[in-house]
């Protein structure tokens, strides 16, 4: 109202306590904020222990992995050699002084023979207890390069590329019509169609194993990728299910605004249903990745030569019955991780976007 | 849409149906031509004793009697009801929790999201690994933590009596994919009925209690019939961790794991699949249980009326 | 990207994918068949003229599987098929956990392997029946069996098959940590077959000296604490009931089951004596390691003896390939000592190749098992599998690659241990095999987790259940 211009060292309008404005709404939301990052953030280290543990074993040779206590930090023992042998170092103390010296023999009482690397034909008979064995980080990244070449990492991969996507675009395309159809419709015995379908996933696979086996054989699919991607195209329970309960989520004004428009079923899922289920469609689609990705059982039933083998199989020869190969396991494994992993931090931004509807009024 | 014409309204009525079938129709191929083939074979085979090699012979409800006869089928079950009985409750809680606040702007949330899913992507076969170097009574990560506080860590799996907690602790380790799914299911909850329950003077808790709870009611139902049909058939962790043997002493000797033993060790396939239906019928009484309970509490706001 | 352009991709992908998969040998789907049947017996087809037999190996009911040896016996097959103008052999891989799913699919399937191997005879026993008898192709042609060592052949023969040539066998004796024997100030254990000082008696005197807690203490001392082991006298955790006990010498050895498979003998006094020996060792005098310390170990995938922490370690010659490479200390070999009746029976494991009945050209796999058993040959071949070769005639070639692989140990101690094999055999065949074995499996963890050290009591409802496992299989195979 006051035409005449204020003064430019303007004073706020309000000043208040910080105490009050921690107990106020901003506070309150700051704090609420500050809690729950504490909290996820201590949930968080809980779960990556025994993933630390994973990388930590995947770059130890097998005599860090002999090592007991197996350590968190790949440490290994120095060795230096003496008399041609490789002998581990230890920081003793002697005469109040303290050397670095070799252990070259046991002996009993929980002793030993130490000597200076320098002048060997010396031997000091020690505790071995009360010395101190000279450890250091060792860390062993050819396991990586070794573990991936003798799985035969670039064939295995690319036939899980091919198994994993062929079949993700079987499955989002049959689950979604599949899903509309027991969503958005009224039919006689549909509910009870619904449950068989459900009830395809409460029989053990077990017992379905071989009769599936021979089935395929007949069809000379065994030992090609098919019966790992085909079933895929005609749908499946868990995917039908989650996007059908997605689907039922949805309001039906636009459903029916775009019917009375002329759209026809098809249309309307195509244009109205999916667009807004995005947040399933991916969700569906990355359990399905994971799925593919990680699925031994049926690969290692219908995958016969090696050429044909998926990543999954691959990593179950470093488990093989007379040797365990630990790093390697975990070195394959570690590698495994990354393709889902960046998948799903990339499809989060689908994800966030999600589903601000704010009805038919809009 | 309402006609006054009786005929009409006949054939659309019949027009839905044939639409929703057409949609169906691609599952409804497949479970011919891939399913049903097989899961009829395997109800056939349990009134049969059959080794795969030789042709099935057919001895009636004998594999029905001896299994009800069989003290491992009863232990089995006992095992598998009891690890149920506590990842089913445990995980859908701490999962569902874990995802509402995931589903909060705190910074880095991106980050935080992807690390709880990562223990659902690690393979089964490291997984087990890690977890039996994990459980280490002597030099494990769990025992010496416990004895920080001064408890001292029981066996774990080298103890009958714990081997079944510690499983529990494995599997919630990786709940990962339920949270993934509630956290789609938040991110579906409109925004405008938070800014309405804002506007009526709503509490934090209020909101939740009354708006982000029943919205999500189909992501829960989804989790807990998949979770129940998940749990009944766990399987491939136990294996790996006790080289099929459902060990120490048989503590760890799931359904599943028990009907594996019997189809391709003992090569008595009747027998296994007689347990696969057995198995059957209770989940599936549980899942009708559980869906006839869901008019209670499972809001849909697309549901369609006379459903 | 808007749905449509998704859409698109994905049907891109999609087409890309089926036509890559298409490549690796699909064909076009036909009708549904009606819900199966086990197939009949296939009949045997000739090749067309020209054409090579093609031979599948199935590998992977033991040995075989791991990285390295997929390469050798690739290089295996390559020597073979550039050899041979009408056979060719292919080795099918099968990781060790599925090998029963596998091989029961693909006979269920109508394209059974036309070899399998290296089998123990463990799967030999397990899949007893479907194997088939070689007898008349070895009469056919006269072949000669007097180049393999006897009992190797024995092994093979059953009332009513022989199953196959003998390949490798893999006799048994103690690992033994020459450093920690130096530690405790003991001798080594004798490498004399004819010692009889060395019984099962001597070996728990002094792995109880060789057992040690943090403190450096051993388990014969009084202040021994048997909390805090950090090393170990003795293991035999590698092995089930039936091989852990069979050195006790019960009248029917490693076979707890009558001649006629009718009665258990689970109970036996001789195995009642060794499995409370074992459980004693464990629990009493500690020289042995529980079921927690097994586990501990299985963890990180270590063997009891490479990490140092045993002293002698109870096993065959394929865990030499793991066990004694790349190790920290001085290890050698000695034979099993001598039980309390004064015998040696030290357990064999033993592999050969096996034909199923349902394979097709029957004749062709017979040749191949001859050709991987053959003088040439089988050095090689056991070489892969990490078995000795049952042949005699190659003991000294043999003998050069173990001085190249295994430098500084007593190989006579290698050879000898075959005279004391055990027989019937710690995994012979008894009906119902797997199904017993579990059972007396579950036993012996009750004594390895401290459930049940009353070793009466173990082997008493071992015996019970075994026995209900045999008479239900005669009731329903009278």
């Amino acid at each position: 109202m006051d035409t005449v211009a204020t003064p430019v060292t303007a004073v706020p309008a309000r000043t208040r306590p910080f105490s009050d404005w921690l107990t106020g709404l901003q506070g309150q939301a700051l704090l609420l904020k500050s809690i729950t990052t504490l909290v996820i953030a201590a949930g968080a280290a809980v779960i990556m222990v025994p993933l630390l543990f994973m990388l930590a074993t995947s770059v130890k040779d097998r005599d860090q992995l002999r090592q007991s206590p197996p350590p968190l930090i790949p440490m290994a023992a120095v060795t230096v050699e003496v008399n041609g042998e490789q002998e581990p170092l230890y920081r003793v103390t002697m005469d109040g002084q303290t050397r670095e010296m070799a252990l070259i023999k046991n002996r009993p009482q929980g002793k030993g023979l130490f000597v200076d690397p320098a002048n060997p034909d010396q031997t000091y008979e020690l505790v071995i207890a009360e010395q101190t064995q000279i450890k250091r980080l060792e860390i062993h990244w050819e396991n990586y390069a070794e573990a991936l070449s003798q799985m035969k990492f670039n064939s295995l991969l690319l036939n899980t590329l091919v198994v994993t996507f062929a079949g993700m675009a079987g499955m989002l395309f049959s689950c979604s019509l599949v899903a509309y159809g027991f969503s958005r419709f009224r039919a006689p015995w549909i509910n009870v169609l619904f449950l068989v379908l459900l009830s395809t996933i409460m029989l053990p696979g077990q017992v379905r194993l071989i009769p599936t086996y021979v089935f395929f054989n007949k069809l000379g699919w065994v030992d090609t990728l098919l019966p790992l991607i085909v079933p895929q195209f005609f749908a499946n329970a868990y995917d039908v299910f989650l996007l059908r309960q997605f689907f039922m989520s949805i309001p039906l004004e636009l459903d029916d605004a775009a019917k009375i428009d002329g759209a026809s079923p098809l249309q309307v899922l195509m244009y109205v249903i999916l667009p807004q289920a995005r947040p399933a469609l991916v969700t569906v689609a990355i359990f399905h990745f994971l799925y593919a990705w990680n699925d031994f059982y049926e690969p290692l039933i219908y995958l016969h030569s090696p050429q044909n083998w998926t990543l999954a199989v691959g990593l179950q020869t470093f488990n093989a019955l007379y040797a365990v190969n630990t790093h390697y396991i975990m070195a394959a494994s570690v590698v495994m991780i990354l393709p889902p992993i960046i998948l799903y931090f990339l499809a989060q931004r689908i994800f966030t976007q999600g589903v601000v509807f704010s009805g038919v009024k809009g | 849409m309402q006609l006054s014409h009786p005929r009409l309204a006949w054939s659309l009525t019949r027009r839905e149906a044939a639409w929703a079938y057409a949609f169906i129709a691609p599952w409804l191929i497949g479970f011919v031509v891939f399913t049903v083939g097989p899961m009829i074979a395997s109800l056939y085979f349990s009134f049969t004793d059959y080794n795969i090699v030789d042709t099935p012979r057919w001895i009636g409800a004998a594999n029905f009697v001896n299994l009800f006869r069989d003290e491992l089928f009863w232990r089995s079950l006992g095992i598998t009801l009891k690890y149920a009985a506590f990842v089913l409750p445990l995980g859908l809680v701490i999962s569902y929790l874990v995802a509402v606040l995931l589903n909060q702007k705190v910074p880095g949330v991106n980050l935080w999201r992807t690390v709880y899913f990562l223990p659902s992507v690690v393979a089964g076969v490291a997984v087990a690994l890690l977890w039996s170097r994990i459980f280490d009574p002597k030099f494990g990560i769990l025992n010496p933590f416990l004895a920080l506080f001064g408890i001292k860590g029981p066996g774990w799996l080298s103890d009958p009596d714990w081997a079944i907690p510690a499983l529990v602790i494995m599997s919630l380790w990786s709940v990962g994919g339920s949270i993934i799914i509630y956290l789609a299911g938040l991110q579906g909850v409109p925004t405008d009925l938070y800014d309405a329950a804002k506007v009526d003077g709503a509490t934090t808790w209020q909101r939740f209690r009354h708006v982000t709870l029943p919205m999500t009611t189909p992501v829960i139902f989804y989790n807990l019939v998949l979770g129940l049909i998940g749990t009944f058939q766990f399987f491939t962790e136990v294996y790996v961790l006790t080289g099929g043997a459902g060990g120490p002493a048989r503590s760890t000797l799931f359904y599943n794991l028990y009907l594996y033993q019997n189809a391709f060790k003992y090569f008595h396939m009747g027998y296994a699949s007689t347990m696969a239906w057995v198995l059957f019928t209770i989940v599936l009484g549980l899942t009708l249980l559980i869906f006839r309970s869901s008019d209670i509490w499972v809001y849909y706001e697309g549901q369609l009326k006379g459903r | 990207m808007t749905h449509k352009s998704i859409r698109l991709t994905l049907s891109l992908l999609t087409l890309g994918g089926l036509l890559l998969a298409a490549c690796g040998g699909g064909a076009t789907p036909t009708q549904a068949p009606p819900p199966t049947q086990p197939p009949a017996e296939q009949p045997t087809q000739p090749p067309a003229a020209g054409e090579k037999v093609k031979v599948v190996i199935f590998v992977g009911m033991g040995t075989g599987t791991d990285p390295d040896q997929i390469d050798a016996q690739t290089q295996l097959a390559e020597k073979f098929n550039s050899a041979h103008d009408q056979i060719e052999i292919e080795f099918l891989i099968v990781p060790h956990e599925e090998y029963a799913t596998r091989y029961l699919a693909m006979l269920s399937g109508g394209n059974a392997p036309q070899l399998v191997g290296p089998n123990g005879v463990q799967s030999v026993a397990e899949f007893f029946d479907t194997w088939e008898d070689i007898t008349p192709y070895i009469q056919a042609e006269n072949y000669d069996l007097s180049d393999f060592y006897g009992p190797a052949v024995t092994l093979n023969e059953y009332p009513d098959k022989n199953t196959g040539l003998p390949l490798g066998l893999y006799p048994s004796f103690i690992f033994y940590n020459k450093d920690l024997f130096d530690a405790a100030g003991l001798d080594y254990p004798t490498h004399d077959f004819d010692d009889t000082s060395w019984t099962m008696d001597k070996l728990r005197e002094d792995a109880m000296k060789l057992t040690l807690d943090k403190n450096g203490k051993n388990a014969a001392e009084a202040d021994f604490d048997p909390e805090n082991i950090v090393q170990f006298g003795y293991d035999d955790s590698w092995d089930g009931m039936r091989g852990t006990l069979t050195m006790w010498d019960a009248p029917t050895i490693g076979r707890p089951v009558s001649d006629d498979y009718k009665t258990a003998l689970v109970n036996s006094p001789e195995w009642l004596y060794g499995l409370q020996w074992l459980s004693d060792g464990i629990w009493e005098d500690h020289f042995v390691g529980s079921l927690a310390v097994q586990q501990a170990r299985d963890a990180v995938g270590v063997d009891p003896f490479g990490p140092g922490t045993t002293a002698m370690f109870y096993s065959h010659t394929w865990f030499m390939a793991e066990g004694l490479k790349e190790l920290s200390f001085e290890a050698d070999i000695a034979p099993l000592p001598f039980n309390q009746k004064g015998h040696r029976i030290a357990r064999i494991d033993a592999d050969n190749f096996t034909i199923p009945k349902d394979a097709q050209h029957k004749q062709e796999a017979w040749e191949v098992m001859k050709w991987l058993a053959s003088p040439e040959i089988i050095v090689e071949v056991c070489q892969i599998y990490g078995c000795i070769p049952a042949r005699k005639s190659v003991q000294e070639q043999y003998l050069e690659t173990l001085k190249q692989d295994y430098p500084g140990i007593d190989y006579d101690v290698i050879f000898t241990s075959i005279d004391y094999l055990d027989d019937p055999n710690n995994e012979a065949f008894v009906p119902e095999w797997s199904k017993i074995d579990e059972a007396l499996n579950n036993s012996l963890s009750l004594v390895y987790t401290g459930d049940e050290k009353d070793a009466k009591k173990v082997l008493d409802g071992a015996n019970a259940e075994v026995q209900k496992v045999l008479d239900e299989y005669w009731a329903a195979h009278p």
